[in-house]
């Protein structure tokens, strides 16, 4: 499975909800679209599910040698922004009643169900009713729904939302072994540590438009060459003291002795330790490369900056 | 036509709904209810006790069934003491002397009770009789004065079947069933259709089915919801008449009177019809974001306005509105099974009436579909009627 996405745009009205963005994921591969909220993300999915069409640009999906220009509902698995499944139905009723509707068979259905149920350790609950979950086990059964019936294509909007730290790596345990199955996915999420864990490549976007793409060593060379101190010092020290000594610097403060200094280019780090070490009796330093939270947040400052100007 | 996985949706829409334990409780307490009814009419039926009346002793009035007319010789004013205090009397009447300025009969009772209506009655013939005696009428005459009129109706035109027959019974029968059978579905349509797009389940349906696929298996899942209600209550009311003809009236099981080739009709007609209210219904329901706050649902219950206006015109069965009702297609499946059960017609008119239903169920659900799909891609808006009829009359799908 190929898709190539071509300079797509799409209005609602007067608000543009997708500028021009232009993107290719390869098979089995994992794609994740990040920005914050409003930035196009769902407005893309739905575009890639064929509920809206693109007012311009294109869509092509290749698959065993077969092209498409929108991506066919049997190669496609989908976790909607808007979750929703029958609460007054069991859970293995839910999920049957999806994978039928997907052409498995009963006997292929409870196979596949069995296996995903037990990956989530729900196995146990198989027969309870949806509304007796919490939304968390909610959520989970869900996600076996978009890939029951083994997609080429699996599409998630914000599978990470409403989970737990514990349940959220269970979720990216189940993408990796999507993606061991052949599986391709197209995911869009908040949550930048698990994006950066999973991620083959990823697009950033706000209000509509691409900002940033590529994997994530890519990325981080499109927003320059970032860097980050961690300092930690004898004495005590303030956020106004720091800023004082390094008004042109991005500085965090973590405790009274630690802090964070970030860099942009141009900035030397030497020169920074130099006038830092006149203030402060330093008792350890630490280099660090940018996180993509950081990336994240650094971009879309810059963007807001941009369309400011 | 119908692909596999609508017939899929068609039955878990069925099944969501039919919870058989439920609906064999609630046929119990109905008929726990019903029999609760009776009951209490048979105990507190007043007519089958004897009421003792007295009567000044110049009435000859005969005693009845229900009625022991007495005749005591004690004073007005003990009678009434009596009846006051023991109960000796149910009533005491008394009749105003002739000379009296308003002469007339009064009845002395302690409170109003329904067997006095059946006195009042037995008063009547009494006096009735004295009033024939009195101007020297015979009996017979006096039976004669007593009976309404006699108005036979002679129907020149061969095809009617005329006006009080079991035919009747049957169109206004269908008319009941259809109210039922479009009731249910109005019902489980619109929880249906406005439940799923609250629970966001569409969004996670519409990559797996198309949307005219989902309407289709909707509307046939609801449809046999509705068929279902209406054998059910077919069945509940030919027990009725099992019932009463056996049970009551100490006959036996009589259908000699159905019309069974009206009857092979009706099933296409009505089925027909069902089908095309619960497309007419879903395309209302999906146009709805939020039932709590839509108008659009009592919309939905036009799809009674073809049982209404049929009933309206039901006893001129040639007339000029029936035979309109019977050819529109959006009220043949009710206006034509009760012509045809009334008037005899060529078999081409209900043929004819019957296709033209046919393409209008037709372009209902393509309509239908249409408007589940853009009103799901409005996201959260509700279209608007004018938006409405543009999706109605564009001929765009997906």
């Amino acid at each position: 499975m190929q898709l190539i996405v071509t300079a797509i745009s799409k209005d609602y009205g007067p608000v543009a909800a997708v500028r021009q963005v232009s993107f290719q994921i390869n098979s089995g591969n994992i794609f994740a679209l990040l920005g914050p909220n409003g930035a196009g993300k769902s407005s893309i999915i739905r575009m890639l599910v064929g509920m809206t069409r693109p007012d311009s640009g294109s869509i092509l999906v290749s698959h065993q040698d077969q092209h498409y220009d929108h991506v066919p509902r049997r190669l496609l698995g989908y976790l909607p922004e808007d979750r929703g499944l029958y609460p007054d139905k069991s859970i293995e009723k839910n999920l049957l009643y999806l994978a039928q509707l997907h052409g498995l068979s009963k006997q292929q259905a409870l196979k596949e169900m069995a296996h995903w149920l037990d990956v989530f350790e729900l196995t146990d609950r198989r027969l309870e009713d949806l509304k007796q979950l919490s939304k968390g086990n909610q959520q989970k059964v869900q996600l076996i729904a978009a890939v029951l019936h083994q997609p080429a294509l699996v599409i998630l909007d914000e599978p990470f939302s409403g989970l737990d730290p514990i349940n959220q790596e269970k979720v990216v345990t189940f993408l990796k072994a999507l993606k061991a199955r052949g599986m391709t996915v197209i995911l869009s999420a908040h949550q930048m540590a698990m994006v950066e864990k999973l991620a083959d490549h990823m697009l950033l976007m706000a209000q509509g438009k691409a900002i940033l793409s590529g994997t994530l060593a890519d990325i981080q060379q499109q927003a320059g060459p970032q860097r980050q101190i961690h300092i930690s010092c004898a004495g005590p020290v303030t956020a106004e003291q720091l800023q004082q000594w390094l008004p042109e610097l991005d500085i965090e403060l973590l405790t009274a002795n630690r802090f964070v200094l970030r860099l942009s280019a141009g900035q030397s780090v030497s020169a920074t330790l130099k006038r830092l070490v006149n203030e402060l009796e330093l008792t350890q330093v630490e280099m660090q490369s940018a996180d993509l939270h950081q990336l994240y947040l650094t971009a879309m400052a810059e963007h807001q900056r941009r369309e400011q100007a | 036509m119908i692909s596999r996985q609508s017939m899929i949706v068609a039955k878990w829409e069925f099944l969501r709904f039919f919870k058989w334990k439920q609906q064999l409780i609630s046929y119990l307490l109905m008929m726990a209810v019903m029999a609760a009814v009776a009951l209490w009419s048979y105990f507190t039926d007043e007519s089958r006790k004897v009421y003792r009346i007295a009567v000044p002793a110049q009435f000859s009035i005969s005693n009845t069934e229900q009625f022991q007319f007495q005749r005591p010789t004690i004073a007005l004013d003990e009678q009434l003491a009596q009846l006051k205090d023991s109960e000796s009397w149910h009533g005491v009447v008394t009749v105003s002397p002739a000379t009296a300025a308003e002469p007339g009969v009064v009845l002395h009772t302690l409170a109003a009770k329904k067997w006095q209506q059946q006195l009042e009655t037995e008063l009547n013939n009494y006096f009735r009789q004295q009033y024939a005696t009195e101007l020297q009428l015979t009996p017979a005459q006096l039976t004669r004065l007593q009976q309404p009129l006699a108005l036979e109706y002679v129907y020149l035109d061969e095809d009617f079947k005329g006006k009080d027959t079991p035919e009747k019974m049957i169109a206004l029968g269908v008319l009941i069933l259809l109210f039922i059978g479009l009731s249910t579905a109005f019902g489980q349509v619109l929880l249906s259709i406005t439940g799923e797009k609250q629970q966001r389940v569409t969004e996670q349906l519409y990559a797996i089915v198309t949307p005219q696929q989902w309407m289709d298996g909707k509307v046939l899942g609801h449809s046999l919801s509705a068929m279902k209600a209406m054998v059910t209550s077919a069945l509940v009311m030919l027990l009725v008449f099992i019932v009463v003809s056996v049970v009551v009236r100490d006959n036996g099981v009589n259908l000699s009177w159905v019309n069974w080739g009206v009857l092979a009709w009706l099933v296409p007609f009505a089925l027909l019809g069902v089908l095309l209210s619960a497309c007419f219904m879903g395309a209302i329901a999906a146009s709805i974001d939020d039932p709590n706050t839509s108008g659009k649902g009592a919309v939905m219950m036009i799809t009674w306005l073809p049982m209404l206006f049929t009933y309206l015109v039901i006893d001129s069965p040639t007339g000029t509105a029936m035979t309109i009702l019977s050819w529109l297609p959006l009220t043949s499946f009710a206006a034509m099974p009760v012509k045809m059960a009334m008037v005899e017609l060529p078999w081409w008119q209900p043929a004819l009436s019957l296709l033209l239903l046919v393409a209008a169920l037709w372009w209902m659900r393509r309509l239908a579909g249409r408007i589940f799909l853009r009103g799901m891609q409005m996201y959260g808006k509700e279209p608007g009627w004018g938006q409405i009829v543009g999706w109605a009359l564009s001929n765009k799908s997906e």
